[in-house]
């Protein structure tokens, strides 16, 4: 019984990790580019969160049809929040866009609340499930964690195989140099932040299809936390290495759980935030510059 | 001779003075002020929301049809003033002093939830304020020995106390008898104190308790604790914290096809958003609620059972409502505690015709009414004792109140049915 559930929970784990790993993405890519601290990533979440429900609830959209127009907003309000805001703090104190993020975070679940009120909101998609015995899968989580590979995998490859990636890395490694090369360093940054946002928008549509209730202005926070860990479990500036961190941050948070079942008088829930702490301790002791970092 | 002048001279001014200084104090009094650190943003940004209107609703109630309260000989106006304290425990803190020394207000009333209750109830007492609790239940407010803090919601302790009454009297005979009880619940001092009180209720009526597990503020994906839960095959799930969890709870029971005879949900199965999050999943789903539009509280009911009523009836009340959230939108039970604690703390200042805290918490401490919200009576340590529950269960897309039976606008459906 209890191999049945932990292996159940290692597989749900699997997947859901892969659905923050995606969530985390835009994050990484964004300090990896312009080394600003995205504090209000939770609320773009939150913003494809609405644009997945809404697109259901009026035009009766499926969710994954929704990650296209979720991709479109998101890059427009990176490129919005770019040019009216944190283009002008890129040369200023750390703390500046810090703030200015964390604004921006404010502002759009105050705008929401406004638009969408603070009910808790939710969709019900409706789609059938797949019974491993030893757990179940929903088809709408297996089909959120084959997008997150997808956007990942398009994302791996828009970076090594097109011109306008292969720019966007070059800032990344040398942005004087790569001006000095005729690159356009300030159209990369607009860029990387737009992508970024866009990508983060896009989490929250495949997040909802993982847990499509809840929805609502102050969603955000929770994942802006677990979205900080896995960054930093992956290399705080890489994408890719924020997917691997997401996964490996699903498969402890679910398998310590029926691990700490065992014991009895422990909360087990508890112990698995604990937990996870602990782990990223010890990865960034052995490995400080996270699982996939390269210098 | 001259001397005996300038002293009768004296003696004038001095009275004057006082005179005039009873003026200026009995003109001071030309307002009651009600002072709120509302959680209009924040986690709690619905239920404050609720409570606003809910509290504006009964001011303008007392303002327009009672012309007022009753102080001093004449009939002053009721002012609400109230800050967004973004449901933090810091805010709390910082507005209600703000509010006590600054906007010299009358009388605080505290947040939503239990945590904020507690976390604004110290700052009440060191001014010596009555602190009218409308939405912290746990009953571990009350056992810290507070003596300004005066409940309107009924204790978490109480909420489940009728749902397992219920199960036990339409239940009794079935084959294999619904024995095991499973609590899934939020890591809150609100659902924490519920859940402590169903397990006390639970055994004491026979019950086992199978399953007891928490899960922390914020969660985003319960599979862990809900395969766990599975494995114990409750009877009955008793579970929830606020509103996100208790949705993220039943879908995830709903996933992992974890069917029970009876799923009750704290706070989220009581709003009109849980049905429209989780469609045909909320089917059969309960919820304890405090008061549902529908309940049948009445002047009549009141003079039968020898209270005081005072209030608007129920549909008087909705329309106050609507008018201050301007929209169509009805109060749900959240809204009609806030509007019940103005309408006691009303009765109270009429009762001794006074706004001095220490006199009005004697008052209150006294007073048993009815209003539309229902019965009101405190206990010694101000903890509600008066107010009775209903269950409400989710029936084809609409909440029925099922439970009492002399409140039910339903039959309840038992077993629920099945997730598809």
């Amino acid at each position: 019984m209890i191999f049945e559930q932990l292996s159940g929970n290692l597989l749900q784990g699997v997947i859901l990790g892969g659905v923050y790993g995606m969530a985390t993405m835009g994050l990484s890519l964004i300090f990896g580019v312009l080394k600003v601290v995205n504090v209000g990533h939770g609320a773009f979440i939150m913003v494809g969160a609405y644009v997945a429900l809404i697109l259901f609830q009026t035009l009766g959209i499926a969710p994954p049809l929704a990650v296209p127009v979720a991709l479109i907003l998101g890059m427009a309000l990176g490129m919005l929040f770019y040019y009216t805001a944190i283009k002008k703090l890129l040369k200023g104190p750390e703390l500046a866009s810090l703030l200015a993020t964390f604004s921006i975070g404010v502002i759009l679940e105050e705008v929401c609340k406004q638009l969408f009120t603070s009910e808790a909101r939710g969709y019900h998609w409706g789609l059938d499930k797949l019974d491993l015995g030893f757990t179940v899968l929903p088809y709408s989580k297996l089909i959120a964690f084959g997008g997150s590979i997808l956007v990942g995998l398009l994302l791996y490859l828009w970076f090594h195989k097109t011109r306008a990636g292969m720019a966007m890395r070059s800032v990344v490694e040398d942005d004087e140099g790569a001006g000095v090369c005729g690159i356009n360093v300030d159209w990369e940054y607009a860029l990387s932040f737009s992508i970024g946002i866009g990508l983060t928008v896009v989490s929250g549509v495949l997040l909802t299809m993982f847990i499509p209730v809840g929805i609502n202005p102050y969603m955000g926070g929770s994942y802006t936390l677990k979205a900080f860990v896995i960054a930093v479990l992956g290399g705080l500036a890489s994408p890719y290495g924020a997917f691997f961190g997401g996964l490996v941050f699903g498969l402890i948070e679910n398998g310590s759980y029926t691990l700490f079942a065992q014991i009895p008088g422990l909360e087990p829930f508890a112990m698995t935030r604990f937990f996870s702490f602990v782990m990223l301790l010890v990865i960034l002791l052995i490995r400080p510059t996270g699982l996939l970092r390269t210098k | 001779m001259k001397n005996n002048n300038v002293i009768i001279l004296l003696m004038v001014f001095l009275m004057m003075a006082i005179f005039n200084a009873q003026s200026v104090f009995a003109a001071k009094l030309e307002k009651v002020i009600i002072g709120h650190p509302a959680a209009l943003s924040g986690k709690y940004a619905k239920a404050g929301e609720q409570a606003v209107a809910g509290i504006q609703a009964a001011v303008d109630w007392v303002n327009s049809v009672h012309g007022g309260i009753a102080v001093d000989g004449k009939k002053v106006p009721l002012d609400y003033k109230y800050y967004d304290c973004e449901s933090r425990k810091e805010s709390v803190t910082s507005l209600l002093e703000r509010l006590i020394t600054s906007d010299k207000v009358h009388f605080t009333f505290a947040p939503y939830s239990s945590g904020l209750t507690l976390a604004g109830a110290p700052i009440a007492e060191k001014y010596g304020m009555v602190y009218m609790d409308h939405g912290g239940a746990s009953d571990k407010i009350f056992r810290q020995g507070f003596e300004y803090v005066v409940q309107t919601i009924g204790p978490g302790s109480r909420y489940h106390a009728g749902t397992l009454e219920m199960i036990k009297k339409i239940d009794p005979t079935t084959n294999p008898h619904p024995k095991k009880i499973a609590l899934a619940y939020e890591d809150s001092e609100f659902a924490r104190s519920v859940m402590d009180g169903a397990e006390e209720k639970a055994k004491e009526l026979g019950f086992d308790i199978v399953f007891k597990r928490t899960y922390p503020k914020g969660v985003t994906d319960l599979t862990p604790l809900l395969s766990d839960l599975k494995a114990a095959a409750p009877d009955v799930v008793i579970g929830g914290g606020h509103f996100q969890d208790g949705q993220l709870l039943n879908k995830q029971m709903a996933d992992l096809g974890i069917n029970t005879r009876l799923l009750s949900l704290i706070a989220a199965a009581t709003l009109p958003a849980f049905g429209e999050a989780l469609g045909e999943f909320a089917e059969g789903v309960m919820g304890p609620s405090h008061w549902e539009y529908g309940v049948t509280f009445s002047k009549e009911g009141a003079a039968k059972e020898g209270l005081t009523w005072i209030g608007p009836s129920q549909d008087e009340y909705v329309k106050l409502f609507k008018k201050a959230v301007g929209s169509d939108t009805l109060p749900d039970y959240h809204a009609a505690e806030a509007s019940a604690a103005v309408l006691a703390l009303v009765l109270a200042v009429e009762k001794v015709n006074s706004v001095d805290p220490d006199v009005v918490r004697d008052a209150l401490g006294e007073l048993k009414f009815m209003s539309f919200y229902g019965n009101w009576d405190i206990d010694k340590t101000g903890k509600q004792v008066g107010h009775a529950m209903v269950d409400v269960q989710w029936q084809k897309g609409e909440r029925k109140i099922v439970w009492p039976e002399s409140a039910k606008t339903a039959d309840v459906v038992y077993p629920k049915p099945d997730f598809k």
